[in-house]
């Protein structure tokens, strides 16, 4: 089975160093009063102004981290990965726009539904994709006993 | 679609493992298939009938609903 377009199995342990590693970057931030972790929003200043950069690195490392954790190979791809793979996107994606037109609806900040839509499919994805694996994993220990 | 493969392999005496291995892809996969919670792609049901050396339609066959 050939995979393109993923990632080395390495990449998925930086990913979660990187997403990690933005925890106590965000915290500095805050403690600088750089930022307002709540809603990570850039504060005051202009465009490419310190809290802005901040701003820009901090949810950048995040992104590349969950990208790279989502996106990494497993030790062993086989075609049932590759599909439980495409099945966990169109979950992510459904829920993304579930969530995306409910918070159109219901929330007037706009700023903090694309901060939403950068996580959540994501997230989700990881979630959902490496549930179904623990999921598979677990049949099969059940059938060892 | 039913199959064959758990009786296959005790004729064959070959593990889960084994024929993971045989034919690339992970024993989750084989154990799926196994017990039909996921239908192999052509390509894979070819490897494992000629990995036990009989054709497809005596290890895969199809079921009512089909």
């Amino acid at each position: 089975m050939k995979n393109r377009f993923l990632f080395p199995y390495w990449c998925r342990y930086l990913g979660w160093a990187l997403v990690i590693g933005h925890v106590p970057l965000s915290m500095l931030g805050r403690s600088y009063g750089m930022i307002n972790i709540m809603d990570a929003q850039p504060t005051n200043g202009g465009p490419f102004s310190g809290e802005h950069l901040f701003f820009i690195c901090t949810s950048l490392v995040m992104t590349t981290g969950l990208f790279l954790v989502a996106f990494a190979k497993e030790k062993m791809e086989d075609e049932q990965i590759w599909q439980v793979r495409l099945d966990s996107l169109r979950w992510a994606i459904y829920i993304n726009y579930i969530v995306l037109i409910a918070s159109l609806v219901f929330i007037e900040d706009v700023a903090h539904i694309l901060e939403l839509n950068l996580w959540v499919p994501l997230i989700f994805f990881i979630i959902r994709f490496r549930w179904i694996i623990f999921r598979l994993n677990s049949s099969l220990s059940k059938e060892d006993k | 679609m039913k199959n064959n493969i758990r009786v296959e392999r005790a004729i064959k005496n070959i593990t889960q493992a084994d024929l993971a291995e045989a034919v690339s892809v992970s024993r989750q996969t084989i154990n799926t298939i196994e017990s039909n919670k996921y239908v192999p792609s052509t390509v894979l049901a070819l490897k494992i009938a000629k990995v036990f050396g009989k054709p497809l339609e005596e290890v895969f066959m199809l079921e009512e609903g089909d």
